[in-house]
C-alpha cells in the first residue's frame, strides 16, 4: 500500500527526515553570500563562516589556509553528515543511500585508474577522492589493465557491481577507454538508480524521477559536445546516453546525429524544459556557460523537492545543494586567492 | 513596594572610551556585570569590525588551550580548578601569554611528535618480532601444501630446501609477509585469490595478543600473513593489494640464521627503544604538569578577553578616532556603580584623560531588568515562561509567589502529602550549598531549581489539606466532632419532642443499612468543627456530595477574586503608563462587568451560606436557578433569596449592559476625539513605548548629536522613533476583539477555575483508592500473618504514594496551577512583550572548565 507513505514514513525515518530538513535550513543565505563576496583575504573567510553552520570547522588549522585545506574540511564536514544519516537509516532508505554513493565511486575508480595511467603516485590520488564514494578496494584499482580485470578482481563485492555488465571488454584502458567506461557505468548507474525509485513508487518517484530524468538529459548534453572533435563515432556516443530521460528515445536519435552546437540546440527546441535552458546560453563570453545553466535547473529542482513531505528525495537533494553550496564557496574562495574579483559573482545563489 | 513590582528603571547611557583605557573599562564593566550593551555595527560583518584582529589572536590562544587540555586530559594529569576567578589579562601580558603558550605549544609537539614516532617504531618492532615467531611454524606446512598445485613438481619434504627447489625450476619463489587487520583478513584473501588466480599460497595465523595500530592508536587482533608466490608479475600485485589493504609489511627471512639473526637485533632495539621511550615520557609529563598548573586560569583570562573585544566590536568610533564610544543600558540605580567602574578602568590604564558616561534621552523602549534572588527567581523564572515583562509593567511575579502555591494546593489539598513534599524540598533549601546539587543535571536540576516553590507549594498543601481533613485520604480527628450521634436516638428525648423529628430506635438502626443524621434534632449538631471539615464526614456515605458543592462554590469564589484581582492590577498599569482614560474606559467597565455577573453570585453564595440554617435548608432556593432566573425575567415569581432581589438583579443587569458599548467603543472613540482635537498630544497606542514625555528639546539634541558622531539618521536603525500614523479602524478593531475576548472570557475563565474543585477531587478519590485497595487489606489480615503481609504492602503504599500521588498528580496540579495564572490571570493586564537585560557580565561565562567547551 504506497500511497498511505504518510502513515508509517515517520516510523521508519521520520528522524532522518526531521534531522535533513534541520540541515537543509543550515546553507547559507543569500545575506551570507553577500557577506563572503565582501571578504579580503581566506582569513575573512573563514571568519565569516564561523558565524554560520561550519562553525570551527577550521579551528585547529595551524598553517596558513588554502582554498583546497577548505574545500576538504567542507567535504569531511558533508561526508560526517552522511554517515550519520546512513548508519541510522532502515531499508529501502539505505540501499537509496547506497545508490547515491555509487556516483561518487565510479568518479573515485575514475579518477585512481587515470592517476594510475599517468603513474601518479596512490596517495596523491587518492586526497583527491571525493570521501563519499571511498570503499577499500578502492586502492587497488590500478592492478586492473582491461574492465573485465577490473570487474573480476577489484569491483565484484562492491555496489559498483551490477552496472559493469554492459562495458566488460578485455580493451587495455587507455585514456578513451576510460572515459567510455565512466559514460558506460554512469549510464548504468543512473538507469539503475531511476528503476530503484520508480519501483519505490509513491512520493519518492514523483520527485526523484525528474531530478534523475534531468541528470540523464544533462549527460547526455554533455556528452554529445564533449564528443566534438574526438574519435568517437556516433554510435559509439549513442550507446553511452542514458536512457531513463525524457529526451529517450527521439531526442538521444537526434543527439547521436548531432555534429556542432547549433544542432544540438535544434534539439532541445523539441523540449520545453530544455530549450530556456540552451537559450540562455551564450556564447564564448556573453551569457553563462551551459554548466552553469544545469548547474541553477539542478538547484532549482532540487529546493522543490523540499516542497514535499515523506519521501527519499530530501536526502538525495541536500547533498546535492551541500555540494553545490561547497563549489560556490570553492569558487568564490578561489577568486579571492587569486585576486580574480570580476568573476566572484557567478556562484549559483541557493534560494 | 519594591523592586520586584515593577522592572527598574532604565536609562541609555554613552559611554566615552579612551582609546587606550577603552580595554581596561570593559574588564571593570565585565566584573561588575552592570550593563548591556547595545550593537552599534548591526551593518557590518563579523570580519570587518575593529578588533577582529585581537579576536582572532584571543582564538588562536583558545586553540592552543583546547590543545593543551587535550594533550593533559590524554596524559591523564588532574587539572586543577582554581576557586577564584582571574581578572582579565593586562593588555601588557597578552602578548607575553601568547608568546609563553606559542612556545609551550611548540615544544609539546615536538615532543609528542617524537614520543608517537618512537612508540611507532616500537610498534613496528614489535609487530616484526610477532611476525617472526609466527611465520617460523608457517614454512614447513607450507612445503607440506606444495605438492598438491599441478603446476610444479612434487618436492621432496625435507627442511627449508623448497626455496632452492624452485630456482631449479626458473622460477622465482617470493615471499611476502606481514600483518593484516583482523576484520580485512577475509576480503583480503578473496581478492588475492581474484587476482592472481590461484598462484599463491597464503597462511595466516591469529595473533594471540592484540596490537595497538600505529595509525589510529587503537587496540585491535591482528592477524600475520605469509604469501608464497611465484614470479614477479604476480609478487607486483601481491604488494599492490597490500598497500591496499594497510597492511603491515616486513622482509622474510630466507633462511633459519637470517631469522635468529634479526630477532635477536630486534630484542636489542626494543629494549633500547623502551628506554628513551620512558625518558621522553618522563619528560612530556613534566612538561603537562607544569602547564596543567596555570591552564584554568588561562583559558578563564582568554574567555574574558575574547568576552571583552566582542563588546569592544559592537562600539563605534568618533570621528578623531581616539575615542570609542558604546551604547549601554543601564539601571538608573546603578548609574553611579557604572562611574565607579569607569574610573577604576581609566584608573588601572594610566590614562591621562578619563572615560566618562553620559545619559541620552531616548524614545526607545529599555530591556527588562527585575532583580530576584534565590527565592523569587523560581516564580519570576513561571512568570518569564510565559513572556518577559514589559518595561516597567506590574510584575506578576510578585502575587504568584503567593497565590501559586495556593492555587496548587487547593487541587494538591492533602496534608499528608503536603507535608513529604515539604520535607523535601525543605532538605534541598537545606542542602542548596552542597556542589552535587549544584551540578546536578535534568530532572533533579528541575527539582533543584524549583525548590522554594516546591517548599511553599508544599506548606500551603499542608493548610489546605488541614482544612479538607485529609491526610493519606484520611481524616484527623483534633478538636472532637461537632456531630452527636447517640443524640439521635429516641431515648435520649423527651417524648413529647418525638412527633416532629424523625428519630432513631434499635429497630431503625437494625434495618437500616444506611442511616441519616438530622442537625435540626437538638443536640446531634453542636456548632462547626473549629478548622476545617468536620472528620465525622470520613464516614458519611454522602461526604462526596458534600464536599463537591464546597469544593466547586469554593473554586468559584477563589477564581473570580484572582480575576478581578488581575483586571484591578490593570489600573496600576494604567496609572503609571500615564493613561487615566483607560482607567474609565476599560478597566472600571471590566471591573463592572465581572463583578455585576460573578460577584453577584458569589455574593448569592455567601448569603445563602449565612442565612438559612438547618432547620431552614428546606425553603432555601437554589442559586444555580436564582442565577439563571436572573437572565430570564420568569413570568411565575420565585421566592427569591431576599426581599427586593428582582430589583436589585434588574440594576445589576443594566450596569453589565451599559459596560458593554464602554468597553466596545469608549476607548477608541475617545482616541478619535484626541486625534481631531489635540492632535499635538501625541499618544502611543500600541504597547508603553511612550514612557517619558520627550520635549521638542530633547528631540534635537538627539539628532545633533547623532550628526557629530556621524551617523545617518536613517540609517540608524536602533533609534529610529516611530511615528505612528493614526489608524481609528485599527484600533477599533483591536478593541473590538480584545473586548469580546474579555466578556466571553469572563465566563469561560470562570468555569476554567472548576478546575481546582475537579483536580481536588481527583486527587482525594485517588489517595482514597489506593487506600482502600491496599492498606486495608493489608490491615485486615489477622495478627499472626499481618506483620509480614504488611511490610511488603506498606513499602507498595509508600511507592505508590510517591509516584503516583506526588510525582504524577503533583505535576498535573502544577501544570493547571501554571495554566491559571498564564491565561485566567495575566491576560487581564500582563503584555509581556518586552526583553530581557542581559548584562555584559563575566559571571554569566561558561565556567565550567570542560574540554568539549574548548573544542
Amino acid at each position: 500500500m504506497p500511497e498511505s507513505a504518510e502513515l508509517y514514513f515517520n516510523v521508519d525515518h521520520g528522524y532522518l527526515e526531521g534531522l535533513v530538513r534541520g540541515c537543509k535550513a543550515s546553507l547559507l543565505t543569500q545575506q551570507d553570500y553577500i557577506n563572503l563576496v565582501q571578504c579580503e583575504n581566506l582569513e575573512d573567510l573563514k571568519i565569516h563562516l564561523q558565524t554560520t553552520d561550519y562553525g570551527n570547522f577550521l579551528a585547529d588549522q595551524t598553517g596558513p589556509l588554502t582554498v583546497s585545506i577548505i574545500d576538504t574540511k567542507m567535504r569531511k564536514k558533508l561526508c560526517r553528515e552522511f554517515e550519520y544519516f546512513r548508519n541510522h537509516s532502515l531499508e529501502p532508505l539505505s540501499t537509496f543511500f547506497t545508490y547515491m554513493t555509487c556516483s561518487y565511486m565510479i568518479d573515485n575508480v575514475i579518477l585512481l585508474m587515470n592517476g594510475a595511467l599517468q603513474k601518479k603516485p596512490v596517495k596523491d590520488i587518492l586526497a583527491k577522492c571525493h570521501p563519499l564514494g571511498s570503499f577499500m578496494e578502492m586502492e587497488a584499482v590500478n592492478i586492473a589493465e582491461t574492465a573485465s580485470d577490473l570487474f573480476n578482481a577489484v569491483l565484484v563485492e562492491t555496489p559498483l557491481a551490477p552496472f559493469f555488465q554492459d562495458c566488460m571488454s578485455e580493451n587495455t584502458l587507455d585514456e578513451l577507454n576510460i572515459e567510455l567506461l565512466r559514460n558506460k557505468l554512469y549510464k548504468s548507474y543512473l538507469e539503475a538508480f531511476y528503476k530503484f525509485c520508480k519501483n519505490h513508487g509513491d512520493v519518492t518517484a514523483e520527485v526523484m524521477c525528474p531530478i534523475l530524468e534531468f541528470e540523464a538529459d544533462r549527460r547526455a548534453f554533455i556528452i554529445t559536445l564533449n564528443s566534438f572533435g574526438t574519435e568517437l563515432t556516433k554510435d559509439d556516443r549513442q550507446s553511452l546516453y542514458p536512457t531513463c530521460g525524457k529526451l529517450y528515445p527521439e531526442g538521444l536519435c537526434l543527439l547521436a546525429q548531432a555534429e556542432d552546437f547549433e544542432q544540438v540546440k535544434r534539439v532541445a527546441d523539441h523540449y520545453a524544459v530544455y530549450k530556456p535552458l540552451l537559450d540562455a546560453v551564450g556564447n564564448n563570453n556573453e551569457g553563462k556557460a551551459l554548466e552553469d545553466v544545469f548547474f541553477e535547473r539542478e538547484v532549482q529542482m532540487n529546493v522543490l523537492a523540499f516542497n514535499r513531505q515523506f519521501h527519499y528525495g530530501v536526502f538525495y537533494a541536500y547533498i546535492k545543494l551541500r555540494e553545490q553550496e561547497m563549489r560556490n564557496i570553492v569558487w568564490i574562495a578561489e577568486c579571492i586567492s587569486q585576486r580574480h574579483r570580476t568573476k566572484i559573482n557567478s556562484y549559483i545563489p541557493i534560494l | 513596594m519594591g523592586s520586584l513590582f515593577r522592572s527598574e528603571s532604565m536609562c541609555l547611557a554613552q559611554l566615552f572610551l579612551q582609546a587606550g583605557t577603552a580595554y581596561e573599562c570593559l574588564s571593570a564593566l565585565g566584573e561588575r556585570g552592570l550593563v548591556q550593551f547595545r550593537d552599534l555595527n548591526q551593518s557590518v560583518s563579523s570580519f570587518q569590525r575593529k578588533f577582529v584582529g585581537e579576536m582572532k589572536r584571543c582564538e588562536e590562544l583558545e586553540r592552543i588551550l583546547a590543545y593543551l587540555v587535550q594533550e593533559i586530559n590524554k596524559a591523564d594529569i588532574p587539572l586543577p580548578e582554581g576557586e577564584t576567578s582571574p581578572p582579565a589579562p593586562p593588555l601588557k601580558q597578552v602578548l607575553e601569554m601568547q608568546e609563553q603558550l606559542q612556545k609551550l605549544e611548540v615544544e609539546l609537539r615536538e615532543v609528542t611528535k617524537n614520543k608517537e614516532k618512537l612508540r611507532k617504531n616500537l610498534l613496528e618492532l614489535i609487530e616484526y618480532t610477532h611476525m617472526l615467531r609466527v611465520t617460523k611454524t608457517f614454512v614447513k606446512r607450507n612445503v607440506e601444501f606444495e605438492p598438491t598445485y599441478e603446476e610444479f613438481p612434487p618436492l621432496e619434504n625435507d627442511s627449508l630446501l623448497d626455496y632452492s627447489c624452485m630456482q631449479r625450476l626458473g622460477a622465482k619463489l617470493g615471499f611476502v609477509s606481514g600483518l593484516i587487520n583482523q576484520g580485512k583478513v577475509e576480503a583480503f584473501e578473496k581478492m588475492l585469490w581474484r587476482v592472481c588466480k590461484g598462484y599463491t599460497i597464503v597462511t595466516y595465523a591469529e595473533l594471540d595478543e592484540p596490537l595497538e595500530d600505529p595509525e589510529t592508536g587503537e587496540v585491535i587482533k591482528w592477524y600475520v600473513f605469509l604469501i608464497s608466490f611465484w614470479g614477479e608479475q604476480i609478487g607486483y600485485k601481491v604488494k599492490k593489494i597490500c598497500d591496499c589493504y594497510h597492511c603491515h609489511i616486513y622482509p622474510y627471512p630466507n633462511t633459519a640464521e637470517e631469522r635468529k639473526e634479526i630477532q635477536e637485533g630486534l630484542n636489542t632495539r626494543i629494549q633500547d627503544l623502551y628506554t628513551v621511550l620512558h625518558k621522553t615520557e618522563d619528560y612530556l609529563r613534566q612538561v603537562l604538569c607544569k602547564a596543567a598548573e596555570s591552564v584554568y586560569s588561562r583559558v578563564i583570562q582568554v574567555r574574558k578577553m575574547k568576552a571583552i573585544y566582542h563588546m569592544l566590536n559592537m562600539c563605534s568610533f568618533d570621528v578623531t578616532n581616539k575615542c570609542l564610544i558604546a551604547e549601554v543600558w543601564c539601571p538608573e540605580a546603578d548609574l553611579q556603580e557604572l562611574r565607579r567602574a569607569l574610573e577604576d578602568g581609566s584608573r588601572e590604564s594610566g590614562a591621562t584623560i578619563p572615560s566618562f558616561m553620559n545619559t541620552i534621552p531616548t524614545k526607545e523602549t529599555p530591556p527588562t531588568l527585575i532583580r530576584t534572588n534565590k527565592f523569587t527567581e523560581g516564580f519570576q523564572n513561571i512568570v518569564d515562561a510565559y513572556g518577559v515583562g514589559s518595561y516597567r509593567e506590574v510584575n506578576p511575579a510578585l502575587f504568584t509567589i503567593i497565590t501559586f502555591p495556593f492555587l496548587f494546593a487547593v487541587m494538591f489539598g492533602d496534608f499528608g502529602h503536603g507535608f513529604v513534599m515539604f520535607l523535601f524540598a525543605l532538605l534541598l533549601v537545606l542542602n542548596e550549598n552542597h556542589p552535587r546539587l549544584n551540578q546536578s543535571q535534568e530532572i533533579m536540576r528541575m527539582f533543584f531549581d524549583g525548590r522554594y516553590i516546591l517548599l511553599l507549594m508544599g506548606l500551603f498543601s499542608v493548610y489546605t489539606g488541614l482544612i479538607y481533613n485529609d491526610c493519606f485520604s484520611k481524616s484527623v480527628n483534633i478538636f472532637g466532632s461537632g456531630w452527636n450521634v447517640s443524640a439521635m436516638y429516641s431515648s435520649s428525648h423527651a417524648t413529647k419532642e418525638h412527633k416532629k423529628m424523625v428519630l432513631w430506635n434499635d429497630s431503625v438502626v437494625r434495618h437500616n443499612k444506611v442511616l441519616q443524621l438530622d442537625p435540626s434534632v437538638p443536640g446531634v449538631f453542636q456548632g462547626p468543627y473549629p478548622f476545617g471539615i468536620d472528620p465525622i464526614w470520613n464516614l458519611a456515605t454522602n461526604r462526596l456530595t458534600f464536599l463537591n458543592s464546597f469544593k466547586m462554590k469554593m473554586s468559584v469564589i477563589l477564581g473570580i477574586i484572582h480575576m478581578t484581582f488581575g483586571v484591578t492590577l490593570g489600573i496600576f498599569n494604567h496609572l503609571h503608563f500615564r493613561k487615566k482614560f483607560n482607567i474609565y474606559l476599560v478597566s472600571i467597565p471590566e471591573l463592572l462587568f465581572m463583578l455585576c455577573i460573578f460577584g453577584y453570585l458569589i455574593f448569592m453564595i455567601v448569603y445563602k451560606w449565612l442565612v438559612y440554617s438547618a432547620e431552614t435548608s428546606r425553603v432555601a432556593p437554589s442559586i444555580l436557578i436564582e442565577f439563571i432566573n436572573m437572565f430570564l425575567f420568569p413570568a411565575s415569581e420565585t421566592i427569591g433569596l431576599y426581599p427586593g432581589q428582582e430589583h436589585v438583579q434588574r440594576l445589576l443587569l443594566a450596569v453589565t449592559a451599559l459596560s458593554v458599548p464602554v468597553l466596545f467603543l469608549g476607548r477608541p472613540l475617545f482616541l478619535l476625539w484626541l486625534h481631531n482635537g489635540r492632535s499635538c498630544f501625541g499618544v502611543s497606542r500600541s504597547g508603553y513605548t511612550l514612557v517619558r514625555k520627550d520635549s521638542e528639546e530633547e528631540v534635537s539634541l538627539l539628532g545633533s548629536q547623532d550628526i557629530e558622531e556621524g551617523h545617518n539618521q536613517m540609517e540608524d536603525g536602533c533609534r529610529e522613533v516611530t511615528n505612528e500614523e493614526f489608524n481609528f479602524g485599527e484600533i477599533l478593531m483591536t478593541q473590538v476583539i480584545h473586548s469580546i475576548e474579555y466578556c466571553l472570557g469572563c465566563i469561560s475563565n470562570t468555569a476554567s477555575y472548576l478546575r481546582l474543585w475537579a483536580l481536588s477531587l481527583a486527587h482525594a478519590q485517588l489517595s482514597d483508592v489506593l487506600w482502600a485497595m491496599l492498606m486495608r487489606v493489608g490491615l485486615r489480615v489477622d495478627t499472626t500473618y499481618g506483620v509480614l503481609l504488611l511490610l511488603p504492602v506498606i513499602a507498595f503504599f509508600v511507592i505508590l504514594t510517591v509516584f503516583i500521588l506526588l510525582i504524577m498528580e503533583g505535576l498535573s496540579a502544577f501544570l493547571h496551577a501554571i495554566r491559571l495564572h498564564w491565561v485566567e490571570f495575566q491576560n487581564k493586564f500582563y503584555t509581556g512583550a518586552g526583553t530581557k537585560f542581559v548584562p555584559f557580565s563575566f559571571s554569566l561565562l561558561p565556567s565550567k572548565f570542560h574540554n568539549n567547551d574548548l573544542a
